[in-house]
C-alpha cells in the first residue's frame, strides 16, 4: 500500500511509543507458555525454537508423491505435506469422464486403500508428520489404515488433515454435498480421529485458503473464527467432551507481505483462540487453549512475472512465521503461478527454511518482537477487529444459511476484484507487474523451470479398474450397503462403515455417491456416472 | 445491433473460478452481454451452450493444464458443427509459448498473467469486428 495503512487498511502511524502499547503484560500477553499464549504455545526454551519444515508435495500416482516425499526427507525435511489433484480434491475417482486431463496434475491421484499404501510405504511414519490436504474423511482413513499394515500404531501418528472450510464449496474446492453432510463428515472424522489417532488434528482450519482467495488478514481470521466456533458446537451438542478435542484442533494461516501484520494476526490468534476456549466454552486442559498454528507463504503474493523475485518473497515471509512462533512451516514453491512444486522449487523452498533457522540466530530467543511497541498495538487492534467481525457474521445468521445463501461467495468475489483492482492501479505494490517491469524477452531467470510442464497420469484409468476387479466385490457390495444405512439414518458415526468401505477396497468415488445420494444429492454431480443398481 | 455475446466459463475439473467471474463482470460492465457457464464443463456442452445462445465469442478461464487436451476437441465439435465461433483463453498458466502454440492451432485469441485485464473487453471486440 502507498497510504500508511496495513494492507487490511488499518491506519499506521510513523512510529510508534509507550503509550500505544500501555496493556497489563500478564492479562494480556504472558510469558510464552502461559495462558494468554499472545506470545508463544510453548514455554521458551522448550523447543529450541525447532519447526516442522515441510513442502507442500504430491504428482502423479501415489508412488511418484512418494518418491518426491522421500527426496525431501532425505534433504531434512521434517514433515510431508501432500495435496491432492483436482480429481481427488472434487471426491471424485480417476477414471470419472472429467477426470482423464487433470490426473496427477496438480497433486497426487488417491482414491483407494491401495494409493494410500503406495503413499505412505517406507516413511518413518513415527518420526515424521504427515499433514493433508485431501479429502479429510478419507485421508484419516487412508493413514489409519496405511499405517497399521505398515506396522506403526495410529496412536503415534502426528500430523493434520485440512477440514475444507464450509465456504470452499462453491468458490475453491467443490465436494457437490449438502452442507449437513460436510458437517456431519467433518464433525464424525474429528471424533474418529480423537479417539483412534490422539497425537493427530484432526480439525487443522484452513484460513489460508481464505487469504489466498484475496480475503484480508482481518477477514482471514473472521472466517476461520466462525468456523471453528460453528464446529465447536456441533460437537458439544454431541456431547463430546471440550478437553479430549480442541487439543486436536489446529489453524493453518497464511502469511502475505505485510510482515508485521502477519505476525500481529499469529499473535492475536493464539490470545483469541485461548480466551474463547476457556471462557467461552469452559475448557480447562492448557493444550486446549494454547493452539498449534501452521503456515504457508502465500501463492497469491507470488508472481509469474520475474518467477525468481518469488524465493525472495517465500524468504521473507517464512521469516515473519518464524518471529510470529508458528509450529510449522511450508514455503509456496517459486513456480507457484505455474504448478505444483517441481524439484528444484522443492528444494529451494527447504534450503530457505534451514538458512533461516540454522544461520540467522532468530531461534534463540522466543517471541522476540513481544513488547514493541507497534506489534503489540497491531496485536490488540487486530484482535479487536477479528472480535468485532466474527459478532457481525454470527449475527448475520448461521454459516450454513450464509453458505447456502452465497454470502460467503460474495464476500470471496469482491475481495478478489479488489485485490486485483489494488494491484492493477498500483496501490498494492508488485516488482516485476506493476513496478520494475522487465520486457518479456529479458525476464528469462529461471523461467524455463517454473515453465516446465508434465503429462498427466492417465494410466491411472487402467490401474483402477484392475483394482475394481481385482477386489472382493461382494464385501465392498456388504460394506456400501452399511455405509448407506448408517448415512440415511443420519445418526452414528460414518467414519465406521466409510474405514471399512476403504478396508474392503471400496473407493472414494463410490462412497462418496452413496454419501450425496443419502442425502438427496445427485450420486454423480457432473451428470456422467450412474449409481449401481 | 444487438450487443455482443460472449459465453465464459471453465474446463473439465479445474476448480479456479476467480478469473472467469472477474473477466464475466468486466464483460458486462463494457456493455457485452455474458452467458455465463461457470465451472466443470466438457467441450460438448460448451458446444452447445454456444450454439443454443448464438454467442460471438467463447470465452475460457484456465488455471489447470487441462486446456491443453480440451482445445483441440473443442474446436474440432466446432468445426463439425460448421460453428465459426472464436475461442478466446485466459489464465495464469498460460504462458507466452503456450499462447503461440495454441493460436497456431486455432485459438483466436490469449490473455496470460501478464496482460492486463481491462484490455480484455475491448481486444474481444476488434476479433469480432475483424471476422
Amino acid at each position: 500500500m502507498t497510504e500508511r495503512q496495513s494492507h487490511s487498511g488499518i491506519p499506521l502511524k510513523p512510529v510508534y511509543t509507550p503509550a500505544d502499547a500501555a496493556g497489563d503484560y500478564a492479562a494480556g500477553l504472558g510469558d510464552p507458555g502461559a495462558y494468554p499464549y499472545t506470545r508463544g504455545r510453548r514455554p521458551a526454551g522448550s523447543d529450541g525454537g525447532a519447526w516442522i519444515q515441510h513442502e507442500l508435495s504430491g504428482e502423479g500416482t501415489a508412488r511418484r508423491s512418494n518418491e518426491q516425499f522421500r527426496y525431501l526427507i532425505a534433504h531434512g525435511a521434517t514433515g510431508v505435506d501432500v495435496i491432492g489433484d483436482t480429481p481427488t480434491m472434487a471426491w471424485l475417482d480417476p477414471d470419472h469422464p472429467a477426470a482423464r486431463h487433470a490426473i496427477g496434475t496438480q497433486g497426487v491421484s488417491v482414491c483407494h486403500l491401495g494409493d494410500y499404501r503406495d503413499l505412505y510405504d517406507g516413511l518413518p511414519l513415527d518420526r515424521i508428520t504427515v499433514s493433508h490436504s485431501l479429502p479429510a474423511p478419507f485421508a484419516i482413513a487412508g493413514l489409519y489404515l496405511a499405517a497399521r499394515e505398515h506396522g506403526v500404531d495410529p496412536a503415534r501418528l502426528r500430523g493434520s488433515t485440512v477440514q475444507a472450510p464450509f465456504y470452499c464449496e462453491d468458490c475453491g474446492y467443490a465436494s457437490h454435498m449438502p452442507f449437513a453432510l460436510r458437517l456431519r463428515l467433518a464433525a464424525d472424522s474429528i471424533e474418529f480421529a480423537t479417539r483412534a489417532m490422539p497425537k493427530f488434528h484432526a480439525f487443522l482450519e484452513d484460513t489460508y485458503y481464505i487469504s489466498d482467495g484475496g480475503l484480508d488478514a482481518v477477514e482471514e481470521m473472521a472466517l476461520g473464527f466462525v468456523e471453528i466456533r460453528y464446529v465447536v458446537r456441533e460437537l458439544l451438542r454431541r456431547r463430546v467432551p471440550v478437553d479430549s478435542f480442541a487439543p486436536r484442533i489446529a489453524i493453518l494461516v497464511n502469511c502475505r507481505m505485510d510482515c508485521f501484520e502477519e505476525i500481529a494476526k499469529i499473535r492475536a490468534t493464539r490470545r483469541l483462540f485461548a480466551r474463547m476456549m476457556r471462557e467461552e466454552f469452559g475448557a480447562r486442559d492448557p493444550r486446549s487453549l494454547a493452539v498449534n498454528v501452521t503456515a504457508h507463504t502465500s501463492g497469491l503474493t507470488l508472481t509469474a512475472q520475474q518467477p525468481v523475485n518469488n524465493i525472495v518473497r517465500g524468504a521473507v515471509q517464512a521469516l515473519a512465521l518464524v518471529l510470529a512462533g508458528v509450529q510449522a512451516i511450508e514455503i509456496s514453491g517459486f513456480d507457484e503461478a505455474f504448478r505444483t512444486p517441481s524439484p528444484e522449487a522443492h528444494l529451494i523452498a527447504l534450503r530457505t527454511q534451514q538458512t533461516i533457522e540454522l544461520e540467522t540466530n532468530v531461534t534463540k530467543v522466543a517471541d522476540p518482537l513481544g513488547g514493541s511497541y507497534y506489534v503489540e498495538a497491531l496485536t490488540d487492534e487486530l484482535e479487536r477487529r477479528i472480535t468485532e467481525m466474527v459478532a457481525r457474521i454470527e449475527r448475520q445468521g448461521d454459516p450454513a444459511s450464509l453458505c447456502d445463501g452465497g454470502w460467503f461467495r460474495a464476500l470471496f468475489q469482491d475481495a478478489m476484484e479488489r485485490h486485483a483492482r489494488q494491484v492493477r492501479e498500483g496501490r498494492l505494490r508488485k516488482v516485476g507487474v506493476n513496478v520494475h517491469r522487465m520486457a518479456e524477452e529479458e525476464d528469462t531467470l529461471l523461467r524455463a523451470v517454473a515453465e516446465r510442464k508434465f503429462e498427466p497420469c492417465r494410466e491411472r484409468v487402467d490401474e483402477l479398474a484392475a483394482h475394481r476387479r481385482s477386489r472382493d466385490g461382494g464385501r465392498v457390495r456388504e460394506a456400501l450397503v452399511d455405509l448407506q444405512r448408517v448415512a440415511e439414518g443420519k445418526t452414528g458415526n460414518l467414519m465406521t462403515p466409510l474405514v471399512a468401505g476403504f478396508a474392503a477396497g471400496a473407493t472414494m468415488g463410490e462412497i462418496t455417491g452413496i454419501l450425496r445420494t443419502a442425502y438427496g444429492a445427485p450420486y454423480d454431480p457432473l451428470g456422467h456416472l450412474k449409481a449401481p443398481a | 445491433m444487438r450487443p455482443l455475446r460472449v459465453l465464459i466459463g471453465t474446463l473439465g475439473l479445474d476448480q479456479h473460478e476467480v478469473g472467469a467471474v472477474a473477466v464475466a463482470r468486466q464483460l458486462r460492465d463494457a456493455g457485452i452481454e455474458v452467458v455465463y457457464l461457470g465451472r466443470f464443463n466438457l467441450p460438448p456442452a460448451i458446444v452447445k451452450t454456444a450454439a443454443d445462445e448464438a454467442v460471438d465469442v467463447i470465452g475460457l478461464s484456465c488455471h489447470s493444464w487441462e486446456y491443453l487436451y480440451y482445445v483441440d476437441e473443442l474446436l474440432g465439435l466446432l468445426r463439425e458443427h460448421g460453428l465459426q465461433i472464436p475461442v478466446v483463453l485466459g489464465g495464469s498458466v498460460i504462458t507466452a509459448a503456450d499462447a503461440r502454440a495454441l493460436e497456431a492451432r486455432g485459438v483466436a485469441a490469449t490473455f496470460g498473467p501478464t496482460s492486463a485485464m481491462n484490455e480484455i473487453p475491448e481486444a474481444i471486440r476488434r476479433l469480432v469486428a475483424s471476422r
